[in-house]
């Protein structure tokens, strides 16, 4: 984990010295912020001594929190975290719903292999990863609120929490169209994960002794098969749930959603060095501990792989 | 005449696959009394694991039977319901799979597997199924029962897992055991003390066994009666001194010539040619192909089980003719 | 068939014609010629030229579909159909070019790191597993908007390509190095060793043939990855404002989704059927080259 943070931490940190420092690649960006800000951030960056000694300077204030001040004014930490906040509600919502219902739906067509309702099924897994994520949420936007006016087309909450009533529902109506996007695409692979994992394990001699054994068909296929199958796939989630992630400007710009994928869109075409390097590292440590988090309970669920 | 526990007649299992119908097994019919032991011999590719499979209705798809009849203890189980069928599974008939690495769960604990079984069909408590799991392992040979109910497959050897598994089936005590090739994935040495055990354990237990092989040894060691299959038909039936001393097919003496002795210096002769397509069988008799003794008749029709004497079958054209090789020892 | 009138039995012709047999796999086969077929030949059907304002002049600004314009016009008189037409090649360039380098990249790192041991494996795995978890849109579209201001000709396509391949191979090695550890048990592998085979020549004549048929597959299923990874990236505006391509048209068409949904729909319908192409056809290779055994 660490060396993956650090390489992230030098190739951040290089990519903003690309013109040198990263207060020339800010001029390039012809925001002209506030001079006592560029005062401010040349402090910041210690340019007054040599480039390494600049990327220890960098790291150190970092881990201490300090990520500097936005050419906007704006000190970058305090903003993350009502973006971090925002984006995990987005993330999160669409994970626990993809796994909830896509994990019942691959069961049931891998059971069902070969019969209309398993074609029906790939097929539309198939298409939800040959789409762009935001594509799709364009055109949920144009069919649900321009043309029906069902649903929010943006933000995360309307003026005056006006939507469907009162400041709860307002941010679910909210919720559910980039949710539903997601969820969308996240079920995709699911789908064709589990269907994929439960083919291979019911052709498997322990399921037929099972079933040898007087087990109910129910109870071979939940609480043998599936837990048999479940272990490569925990992996797969937790690797896509981090693409996920990296994927949210993307989709957050689409909706407008006020998270940490928008805000590093706007900050990287206005080259708000400072921003951008730390949208980029809170990112890469949330990747990290869902990576993490993820190995944990892959090693729970499959004995065979954990460390004495 | 001792009671028929179980009566296979005529079973046809097929399998609807994208390639075609595979005949896996396509006429066999089989009998096991009580406290018999019954071999059923040919080489993979025979059906005789489908047919186990068939007898336990555990046939998995695009497997299905198609015909015949399966009577057990006098009931016929092709016409029982699901549910009623998992009654049977365990408690009334169990089954020994060949590979015993890919037959025990390998994310369960010993332990789990075996109590699982116990308490499904038994009421008692996960203590009370513990206890009875251990004293299981003792009985199929385990050392240190308590600790390797902890342990997970992985850990253990292959004899060992072999001897959970054959625990697992007897957890129940059926009145028949299916052993398909329960000694094929183990070292010599561990197989001859299985077989030994499997030996005891069926007069222990008083149960019947069907011992699905293609090992011609452990048939003469183990069964009273075999029954030979080849591309899911029944080539030969009979006491197993009768197949040894005095067969009446060209595959049961080929089969026999197979095996090597000690005793003799002889040359093994192999069986030419290759098993069989089952999604287009052979026209005639499915051996033809094969059979140095084939004539023009054999590759016309299908040759119908004849009587040899009382207890001995034969599904061939030419057995009247045919003087053929058995093996005095 | 060969002289002796007998089908050749080698592992090519065999999957070959189990794909033949797949129908998803000749589906997608047959969209990703097309496509291939638009990208050689769009620019020369389209009606109009590449970028081109003609319709604004005619008056035809902002119209919705109509056969005139099958997939109408930009508020700034730029004609969808021909843009999307004209696009292809340049998604497809994107895609396949940027594939074939993470490919030739994944290979070579990840079979070097399976099959050598001690530090040199080490290192390397490490740097790809570094490279696995970087947030890769986040720094492709950073280092694409620095590039943009730094590089005098603007971005252009190749260097989107090199910038998409320097965060996308590491995928490919992972996979492949688990590949070159399976092979490398294989007996065959230890067979060419006892009979004095060196390890380069283990490397190339034995292990990477082996891991071919799963280098196909990644490969075409990487073009499809790729082509979406553009399209998000030109969408952002982070591509080549000046090159057609169907991320482009969407990043134009979004302020107008609204009054304009054709500049948004039919740019994205072609990513989607592009896209689902390739992975019906990296589909159609996969069973064709690892047969699930059937009962």
């Amino acid at each position: 984990m660490i060396p993956v943070f650090l390489g992230v931490a030098i190739l951040t940190f290089m990519i903003g010295n690309a013109a040198g420092n990263p207060i020339n690649l800010i001029r390039l960006g012809l925001r002209n912020p506030n001079p006592a800000v560029l005062d401010a951030l040349r402090h910041y960056y210690h340019l007054d001594v040599p480039v390494y000694e600049r990327f220890v300077f960098w790291l150190w204030d970092l881990l201490h929190g300090n990520l500097g001040v936005s050419i906007s004014g704006r000190p970058v930490g305090s903003q993350i975290w009502s973006w971090a906040w925002t984006t995990m509600e987005l993330q999160i919502t669409s994970l626990i719903l993809a796994i909830a219902i896509g994990i019942p739906i691959g069961v049931y067509s891998a059971k069902h292999q070969y019969s209309k309702a398993d074609y029906v099924i790939t097929s539309t897994a198939i298409f939800g990863f040959s789409m762009p994520t935001f594509w799709l949420g364009i055109i949920l936007i144009i069919i649900f609120s321009y043309d029906l006016g069902w649903l929010p087309s943006s933000g995360a909450s309307g003026i005056s929490f006006a939507w469907w009533g009162n400041p709860f529902l307002d941010q679910i109506a909210h919720l559910i169209l980039p949710v539903a996007v997601l969820t969308y695409v996240g079920l995709a692979t699911i789908v064709r994960l589990v269907r994929a994992n439960m083919l291979d394990v019911l052709r498997q001699d322990y399921i037929l002794a099972a079933r040898a054994s007087g087990l109910s068909d129910r109870a071979v296929t939940y609480r043998y098969a599936l837990r048999n199958a479940i272990s490569p796939i925990i992996t797969i989630i937790g690797l896509g749930f981090g693409a996920s992630l990296a994927g949210a400007p993307a989709t957050e710009t689409t909706f407008s959603w006020p998270g940490l994928g928008y805000a590093f869109t706007q900050a990287a075409s206005n080259l708000d060095i400072p921003l951008v390097q730390g949208i980029t590292i809170v990112i890469t440590i949330m990747v990290l501990v869902a990576n993490l988090m993820t190995d944990i309970v892959y090693a729970s669920l499959d004995p065979r792989v954990r460390i004495d | 005449m001792a009671d028929r526990l179980l009566e296979v007649s005529n079973l046809r299992t097929y399998f609807y696959t994208e390639a075609g119908v595979v005949k896996a097994v396509d006429g066999i019919s089989l009998d096991v009394s009580t406290s018999e032991t019954v071999g059923l011999v040919g080489e993979s590719g025979s059906g005789k694991s489908v047919t186990a499979q068939s007898i336990l209705r555990i046939v998995p798809p695009p497997g299905r039977i198609v015909d015949g009849s399966i009577k057990f203890q006098g009931e016929d189980l092709l016409q029982k319901s699901e549910g009623e069928m998992r009654r049977f599974r365990g408690p009334k008939i169990a089954i020994v799979f060949q590979d015993p690495t890919s037959s025990l769960n390998p994310v369960h604990t010993v332990e789990k597997q075996l109590t699982d079984i116990i308490t499904l069909h038994q009421h008692v408590s996960r203590t009370d199924a513990t206890k009875k799991a251990q004293l299981l392992l003792e009985r199929v040979g385990i050392s240190e029962p308590e600790k390797r109910l902890k342990a997970y497959p992985h850990e253990l050897s292959g004899g060992m897992k072999q001897r959970i598994a054959i625990a697992r089936a007897l957890s129940c005590e059926p009145s028949l055991l299916l052993a398909d090739e329960p000694t094929t994935s183990l070292d010599v040495t561990i197989q001859a003390q299985v077989l030994e055990m499997l030996k005891q354990l069926q007069v222990e237990f008083e149960m019947s066994m069907v011992m699905i092989t293609h090992d011609m040894g452990i048939v003469a060691d183990l069964t009273e009666r075999v029954t030979v299959a080849y591309a899911g038909k029944v080539m030969e039936a009979a006491s197993t001194r009768d197949v040894f001393t005095n067969p009446k097919h060209p595959y049961t003496e080929a089969l026999l010539k197979a095996v090597p002795s000690i005793k003799r210096t002889r040359t093994l002769e192999i069986i030419p040619g290759n098993i069989p397509n089952l999604i287009e069988p052979p026209s005639g008799c499915v051996f033809h192909p094969r059979c140095k003794y084939a004539k023009g008749i054999c590759s016309r029709e299908i040759p119908a089980l004849e009587k040899v004497e009382d207890g001995h079958y034969v599904a061939c054209h030419l057995w009247r003719e045919l003087n053929l090789e058995g093996r005095a020892n | 068939m060969n002289r002796l009138g007998v089908r050749g039995a080698s592992q090519w012709s065999v999957a070959w014609r189990r794909f033949r047999r797949n129908k998803s796999g000749i589906i997608g086969g047959a969209i990703v010629l097309f496509f291939i077929t638009i990208a050689i030949i769009g620019p020369s059907i389209a009606p109009y030229p590449p970028r081109s304002y003609a319709p604004l002049y005619q008056g035809d600004a902002g119209q919705p579909p109509s056969l005139k314009h099958p997939f109408g016009v930009e508020e700034s008189g730029i004609d969808v159909y021909s843009e999307v037409l004209d696009g292809a090649r340049n998604d497809l360039y994107v895609g396949l070019a940027a594939s074939l380098l993470t490919t030739l990249i994944g290979v070579a790192i990840g079979a070097l790191a399976g099959y050598f041991e001690g530090a040199v494996s080490e290192v390397l795995l490490g740097l790809t597993q570094i490279f696995f978890v970087f947030p890769a849109l986040l720094l492709i579209l950073l280092f694409a908007r620095v590039f943009s201001v730094l590089v005098f000709k603007g971005l252009g396509l190749t260097l989107i390509v090199l910038i998409l391949s320097f965060f996308g191979w590491s995928g490919v090695s992972l996979i492949i190095r688990g590949e070159t550890l399976r092979v490398k048990e294989m007996e065959f592998v230890q067979a060419a060793r006892s009979l004095g085979a060196g390890s380069m020549r283990i490397l190339f004549r034995h292990i990477v043939p082996n891991i071919l048929s799963p280098v196909i597959v990644i490969a075409t299923l990487g073009i499809a990855g790729f082509i979406l990874t553009e399209v998000a990236v030109s969408f952002l505006g982070f591509g080549d404002a000046n090159t057609p391509t169907w991320g482009l048209l969407l990043n134009e068409g979004f302020p107008f989704i609204r009054t304009d949904w054709w500049v948004s729909l039919f740019p994205g319908l072609a990513v989607v059927v592009c896209v689902l192409g390739f992975n019906l056809m990296g589909d159609g290779l996969s069973d064709a080259l690892n047969p699930r055994l059937r009962e």
